[in-house]
């Protein structure tokens, strides 16, 4: 939790900077961006194994799947309600509670949508932290995982674990898993489009 | 630049580390950038006239419903079972 405190006054002192003094730094933030984005993968190299994803079974691996275009489903609403543009309401929607992929990602291409996509899913894996422990009363607890999008393998893997218990924890763990590798390849499509 | 580049050559780099049985601990490198990357973002974000309370409405707008939306198709695929 400490860390989204420092990101959170990281984005805080940028606007403010910004606003008042309006600093150029050139094409830092894609060389950044980029930097992240290779390290990113190489996370992703050293820790992805297809073959223990199988042993999980169908079901494991399906349920990041709805996770995903339930997010898109709800990103088009929204943007219909907001009257935001389909392409921004889709990739702030498929970053699945990745802020820190998603705000910079989207960033790139629009400051107004990047800093929306941060918030959004930002706020996505807020509203989970608070809200699992009561939703996970009412519904199955498989089931409420999807919440937390791709969170579920980290920052909200604690909240599920204590409150679901060790077969909800293993289930969070493997759908966070699969959609911290599919978004950084799901999010540059929708963007592209 | 194709942001695919630097994944694919991450996801390539990684992968030879993980063959080679080489550990890396990526979590400070990734913590800096990120930080780093978020100022800017933020930099970006306040050279633009934009309403805080606009930003922070569609934020939850957006967080409720696509939120809704993985719960809503995951309870139909575990009513389909």
């Amino acid at each position: 939790m400490r860390f989204v405190l420092y990101v959170l006054a990281a984005l805080l002192i940028g606007i403010a900077a910004g606003h008042f003094y309006s600093p150029d730094f050139g094409n830092l933030y894609e060389i950044m961006l980029y930097i992240l984005i290779f390290v990113i993968g190489i996370d992703l190299g050293m820790n992805f194994q297809l073959g223990e994803l199988k042993k999980l079974g169908r079901n494991a691996l399906i349920l990041p799947a709805g996770t995903l275009i339930g997010s898109v489903l709800g990103g088009l609403a929204a943007s219909l309600l907001l009257g935001i543009g389909l392409r921004w309401g889709l990739a702030i929607s498929a970053g699945c509670g990745w802020y820190s992929l998603t705000g910079p990602l989207i960033g790139q291409y629009s400051a107004v949508y990047g800093a929306l996509g941060f918030l959004a899913n930002l706020t996505r894996e807020i509203l989970t932290i608070v809200f699992y422990p009561l939703l996970s009363r009412r519904f199955p607890g498989n089931v409420v995982v999807t919440m937390g999008g791709a969170t579920t393998m980290d920052t909200t893997l604690a909240v599920m674990t204590k409150f679901g218990g060790r077969e909800v924890a293993v289930v969070a763990f493997v759908h966070g898993f699969i959609l911290t590798a599919a978004v950084p390849f799901i999010l540059p499509l929708i963007l592209s489009l | 630049m194709n942001i695919f580049i630097p994944l694919i050559v991450g996801v390539l780099i990684g992968y030879i580390l993980r063959i080679k049985n080489r550990k890396i601990n990526l979590e400070v490198p990734i913590s800096a950038a990120l930080l780093l990357l978020i100022f800017f973002m933020g930099i970006k974000t306040g050279n633009v006239k934009i309403s805080a309370g606009w930003l922070l409405g569609s934020s939850i707008v957006f967080a409720v419903l696509t939120i809704t939306g993985s719960i809503g198709i995951a309870l139909l695929m575990e009513g389909r079972k």
